[in-house]
């Protein structure tokens, strides 16, 4: 596992589930999987954007056919039509130089191999055409059925059984794969959005702090510090900071008072020296995880 | 550093005007940064424009620079303890993957690799496609046999809404006229019958036959053999009308290429099925994964297929009202195909 995890799920209170793939470098990356109402929502553009361009196309095309065409045989051909343009959007796009829909781009979602490897072309059109099985093409058939083209029977409560089946494949595994996913080996990934954040060590140290008093914390208190010092400094951050100040003065035994416009200055000095400490420490073979690790091994 | 000045830190008595900090990670940090900047750029560019849009350098560059900061994600896991930095690694490294890694084709170069694809994983399921071939045999001649010998057996097999108003009372007549060499309809109307072809009966049949292949396969051979059923009961009640070989006219011209298509949904289904009961040395959703692509493959080709069968009912069959035109269209694509699948299929390549 990679080293972020634990602090990462405490101080996003993220509630994203993540999967680890590696890359054919092999080294492991974190990818995060996307939720149902991100890929619904990238579906649904998707398939609006379908929608207008097959009713465009049928306008154009009714100005060639305009008579004799019953409601049965619209049907038909819009249903036709947006087979073709639906299942052309799907692959183009995804095989494209951007590699992913308009609407999955819109949603900031993407579609990865589950293992890490490179994305194939056949993967895609699996992945793309399956969703044919899994919903569109039960969904046409029920339209069908309803508007009478292939006579409305005990199918359509299979159909939509069908779907309901799929619905819940997708839903009850780990890795929210529906049966397109698990057939060609893909996964649905948000994509990552993390600026380079400036480095918070202090060059100029004010404070100074003894190796004793450094070996109070670990690794985890250290990155909370960091997420702490990160923050916009608004008044409830000014409140923030003061009381983790009072509480690290407490736990080191700091005695000398830090006066309140010292406070921020003070933590940034503390982060820093914790931090070389514990990287030094960390290079040495004696990485400390959090503060009862550091406790444990000072006894 | 010395072991006094240690000493002299350990006590806490070190002056307050000792020497700048240095951090390994920050020095680490201040050296690379301009490379992942750099990186981060031309990413940006190629997820806004493609990768079409960067300068020929650039693209020289861009492998060069993920190698690089996947070096710096891994050094740096080992010895930075900077969350941003790390988090940032990580999400530039994932996206230079995705940037790298994408497979950036056009859908016609898609299409030739399909096309190329198809033959060899239609050849590797030969023994899946044997398989549904036989049970769609025994259903044929267990619908022919049980229906010439009492026809009342046809409503059984063939229910109301696939039977088209055929049935025990039909007559010579009216199959004849009514059936095999009934008019054209039109173009407009062909097509909704093109479309009500594809998206009725047998899409499901071969729908169902490929998925089910998901319980071990069982449902498939039975619905195959099924399908064969029905064709028997209808062969019969055209045998015991004298209408066999106009029927059979009628059924091969888009017959070949509808009953090859539904073959092979069934042969991908058991090809499902046994990666799924024998998943070798791998987790069964990674046989599944790993297999899944090949019977995906064939599905698609199978659904194709059944494109062309639909172009064959709809237009051809009932413009073509000569049962030995029909049988030679019949022919040409039972030619077409195993051409294509057998003596054109790419060579030397491992199945």
């Amino acid at each position: 596992m990679t080293s972020t995890d634990a602090t990462t799920q405490l101080l996003r209170r993220d509630w994203r589930q993540r999967r680890e793939i590696i890359t054919p470098e092999g080294v492991p990356l974190t990818v995060e999987l996307a939720e149902f109402s991100e890929r619904a929502t990238a579906l649904i553009i998707d398939l609006l954007i379908c929608l207008a361009a097959g009713i465009a196309m049928l306008l154009a095309l009714g100005l060639f056919v305009t008579t004799g065409l019953s409601g049965v045989v619209f049907v038909g051909v819009l249903m036709l039509l947006l087979f073709f343009l639906r299942n052309l959007y799907f692959v183009h796009f995804e095989l494209s130089a951007r590699g992913a829909t308009p609407g999955k781009r819109a949603v900031g979602i993407r579609v990865i191999d589950r293992h890490g490897g490179p994305l194939t072309a056949s993967a895609v059109i699996a992945r793309n055409l399956t969703r044919e099985l899994e919903l569109f093409l039960p969904v046409s058939m029920l339209i069908s059925a309803l508007a009478g083209v292939a006579g409305a029977h005990w199918g359509s409560l299979l159909l939509l059984g069908w779907v309901v089946c799929f619905l819940v494949l997708m839903f009850s595994n780990r890795d929210r794969m529906r049966a397109g996913d698990l057939i060609a080996g893909t996964l649905v990934i948000v994509l990552p959005r993390q600026r380079l954040l400036n480095d918070l060590v202090e060059a100029r140290a004010r404070f100074v702090f003894t190796d004793r008093q450094l070996m109070a914390y670990g690794k985890r208190e250290l990155q909370v510090l960091e997420d702490l010092l990160r923050r916009p400094g608004d008044g409830e951050t000014q409140v923030l900071l003061a009381d983790v100040c009072d509480r690290i003065c407490r736990k080191i035994d700091w005695t000398q008072p830090v006066p309140p416009a010292d406070t921020a200055p003070f933590l940034r000095d503390f982060y820093t020296a914790q931090r070389a400490f514990l990287e030094r420490e960390q290079l040495f073979g004696r990485p400390r995880a959090d503060k009862f690790a550091a406790a444990a091994k000072r006894e | 550093m010395s072991i006094e000045s240690e000493i002299a830190r350990e006590v806490g008595q070190l002056p307050a005007q000792r020497p700048a900090v240095t951090l390994k990670s920050a020095e680490f940090r201040r050296t690379r940064e301009q490379s992942w900047v750099d990186l981060e750029k031309l990413i940006g560019i190629t997820e806004r424009k493609g990768v079409r849009a960067l300068a020929p350098d650039d693209l020289q560059r861009m492998p060069q620079l993920y190698r690089s900061v996947l070096s710096s994600l891994s050094v740096a896991r080992a010895i930075a303890l900077d969350r941003a930095l790390l988090l940032y690694l990580e999400s530039l490294s994932l996206r230079a993957y995705l940037a790298l890694y994408s497979p950036r084709i056009g859908l016609g170069e898609a299409g030739r690799q399909f096309l190329r694809a198809f033959p060899a994983a239609v050849i590797s399921a030969r023994w899946h496609l044997l398989i549904a071939f036989l049970a769609f045999a025994v259903g044929i001649g267990a619908g022919f046999w049980l229906t010439v010998e009492d026809e009342s057996w046809f409503t059984t097999f063939v229910p109301p809404w696939l039977s088209g108003g055929r049935g025990v009372a039909s007559t010579r007549a009216s199959l004849l006229n009514g059936e095999i060499f009934a008019p054209w309809p039109g173009f407009a109307v062909s097509l909704g019958i093109i479309s009500n072809y594809l998206f009725s009966h047998n899409t499901v049949v071969g729908i169902l036959s490929f998925s089910l292949g998901l319980f071990a396969g069982v449902p498939t051979v039975l619905l195959i053999a099924y399908q064969g059923l029905m064709i028997g009961a209808f062969i019969a009640l055209h045998y015991d009308r004298g209408l066999t070989v106009d029927f059979l006219g009628w059924l091969s011209i888009h017959g070949v290429t509808e009953i090859s298509a539904l073959l092979l949904f069934g042969a991908g289904g058991l090809v499902l099925a046994e990666k799924m009961l024998f998943p070798d040395r791998y987790s069964r959703v990674d046989s599944l994964a790993l297999h899944g692509r090949r019977a995906a493959e064939i599905a698609v080709g199978a659904v194709m297929m059944l494109f062309v069968a639909a172009i064959l009912e709809g237009e051809f069959r009932q413009l073509v009202a000569s049962t030995p035109w029909r049988f030679v269209i019949a022919a040409a694509t039972a030619v077409g195909w195993l051409t294509y699948l057998v003596l054109l299929r790419p060579r030397g390549r491992t199945p």
